[in-house]
């Protein structure tokens, strides 16, 4: 059963308890960020500070799904399902997408806010690291922006910095959709219409990642996942429909031809690598919002945090319907990896799998943005990374086995690159094939691997497993 | 009271001293972007009736030792750039 919106879902974290309340007063200024980070390097519970200095009557839920068991949780699944269950669920859901339904209000109504009355900074908005180049509203939220010539309405989740009271300024990365559907408004001269929707339940920010073909509305995917179709209201000064349950709503413009400096920020990366630049403008027309609105935050930084939960889920599957038809067994996008690494398990077909694998993964408008392609035998268990690292460790050629790809896309988040190749999004992909070639003997050139499952014979396996606790284990 | 802001820049010779500038600064009480006509000075002692500007790198580290600006007028609005990339 589907959150009806965030307050739902926050009940539902305290109830199985994964969340802690803050009672005492915090500050906006880096103190939130800080727990909020320590909590996620602690895998530790969510966090809902309930006074934020400066920002009366404003909650802030810090990290609200960076757990496997929290996603869970959104999913309306159980706390200790496994991942590996889990996110099948996911690729279930997302398979059977259902339509939105347009409301007459919600709660979002309840306060509407325009004209001089607009102030981004009342809510408590976080500074989340040290040399941040602004205050994020925008941290764990959706941004939806209608296509300027068809019936198209994309949501994704793109960062958005406070510059003042009524502008935010973000990346808008021409490999993104969000990205692409301005280059057409501000090709046309005109400016670009958004609505960024900040505390929608979970299961919306969820899809606004979700990265289906161009025409796909995210909206029916939300409501794939969600079981049920979302809720929307129309805006109030724009042209768009908005989930009816979001604790803020803003609303604006993308002005076409100005560009501001934005950033840096701490990013998905673990990095803050894409330097102070200039960036698209959003100018901001109206807020609607609940009363005492709650603000998601999600301080992205070494893993794991929502992005490394949420974004892997959603480039698995990705990655997984790219390479059906293939002799796949099982994909995974480890959270560690931080939507940098995909790992493929393969049945031994036939030659250059490995770099087919690949191929159909960078062949993807999301997979182009997953360096790290590694492919393994069907004996390795895609979900546990020792198997993983033991895979790339023993089996991978470090000559023959390494495919650097160059020339491919990429983006100014990426570490790796330098300053020049992340100004242009100039990037390499690396494959990684762990798999024994075809052409090895598998009695005279294929090693025999030595585990407990492989190294026994089958009568023997049961007898120790029957008497494991006779042996004091 | 002196108030505070910052500015970022990788190369510091790009924001000349001693005469009137348009900059885009941040208030670092509320991080508010706020665009100015000013004199600013990496010397302090040279403009002692200013404010404390702390200068940081475009990726986010500050520069140990703040600059001084006294701000002589608001420009409505944010600093407009040219889109280079949009990396």
């Amino acid at each position: 059963m589907a959150h009806k919106d965030l307050r739902e879902f926050i009940a539902a974290l305290d109830k199985a308890e994964h969340l802690v309340k803050v009672k005492q007063e915090v500050d906006w200024n880096m103190e939130v960020g800080a727990i909020i980070r320590r909590a996620c390097e602690l895998e530790e519970r969510a966090t809902l500070f309930e006074k934020v200095k400066d920002a009366p009557g404003v909650s802030i839920l810090g990290g609200p799904c960076a757990s496997y068991a929290r996603m869970a949780l959104a999913m309306g699944m159980d706390a200790g399902t496994p991942k590996k269950e889990m996110v099948k669920e996911f690729d279930k859901r997302i398979a059977n997408p259902i339509k939105p339904m347009l409301v007459s209000s919600g709660p979002c109504k309840e306060n509407i806010i325009k004209g001089k009355d607009i102030d981004l900074f009342k809510f408590g908005v976080p500074m989340v690291h040290d040399g941040d180049g602004g205050r994020y509203i925008g941290t764990w939220h959706l941004i939806a922006t209608p296509d300027l010539d068809s019936k198209w309405v994309n949501w994704g989740m793109y960062r958005q910095m406070v510059h003042n009271e009524t502008m935010m300024g973000g990346l808008l990365l021409p490999i993104q959709h969000i990205g692409q559907i301005f280059q057409k408004y501000e090709k046309a001269g005109k400016p670009m219409p958004f609505a960024t929707v900040i505390g929608s339940e979970p299961l919306c920010a969820m899809a606004s990642v979700l990265s289906p073909a161009a025409g796909v509305n995210e909206v029916d995917l939300a409501g794939g996942l969600r079981k049920e179709p979302v809720d929307l209201v129309k805006c109030e000064t724009i042209d768009l429909e908005v989930p009816a349950h979001a604790e803020i709503v803003i609303e604006g413009h993308v002005l076409p031809g100005v560009r501001v400096d934005e950033g840096p920020f701490g990013e998905y990366s673990g990095y803050s690598s894409a330097p102070r630049s200039p960036r698209p403008v959003y100018e901001v027309s109206c807020i609607t919002h609940r009363h005492n609105p709650i603000l998601p935050v999600s301080n992205m930084g070494v893993p794991v945090d929502d992005s490394d939960i949420v974004c892997t889920t959603a480039f698995r599957n990705v990655a997984t319907a790219a390479l059906a038809g293939l002799p796949v067994v099982n994909v995974d996008v480890p959270a560690y990896g931080s939507v940098h690494m995909v790992v493929v398990s393969v049945r031994r077909a036939y030659s250059g799998i490995a770099h087919h694998v690949a191929s159909a993964i960078w062949g993807t408008k999301l997979g182009a943005l997953v360096p790290f392609v590694v492919v393994v035998d069907e004996d390795v268990d895609v979900f546990n990374l020792g198997e993983v690292v033991h895979a790339i460790v023993m089996k991978c050629h470090p000559v023959r086995g390494v495919h650097p790809q160059p020339n491919c896309p990429g983006h100014a988040l990426w570490p790796f690159l330098n300053f020049h190749e992340r100004h242009w999004g100039q990037a390499s992909h690396l494959l990684l094939d762990c798999t024994w070639p075809v052409d090895w003997d598998p009695n005279i050139e294929i090693p025999a691997k030595i585990s407990f499952g492989t190294s026994y014979p089958k009568d023997l396996q049961e007898k120790v497993l029957k008497n494991w606790g006779k042996y004091g284990f | 009271m002196a108030r505070e802001y910052d500015t970022y820049t990788d190369d510091v010779s790009t924001i000349k001293e001693g005469v009137e500038i348009t900059i885009a600064i941040r208030e670092t009480d509320i991080y508010r972007t706020r665009v100015v006509k000013a004199i600013v000075s990496s010397n302090r002692k040279a403009l002692p009736d200013g404010d404390t500007l702390w200068v940081r790198y475009n990726l986010g580290p500050l520069r140990p030792e703040p600059w001084s600006i006294k701000i002589l007028a608001d420009v409505p609005g944010l600093l407009i750039k040219k889109a280079v990339g949009d990396q």
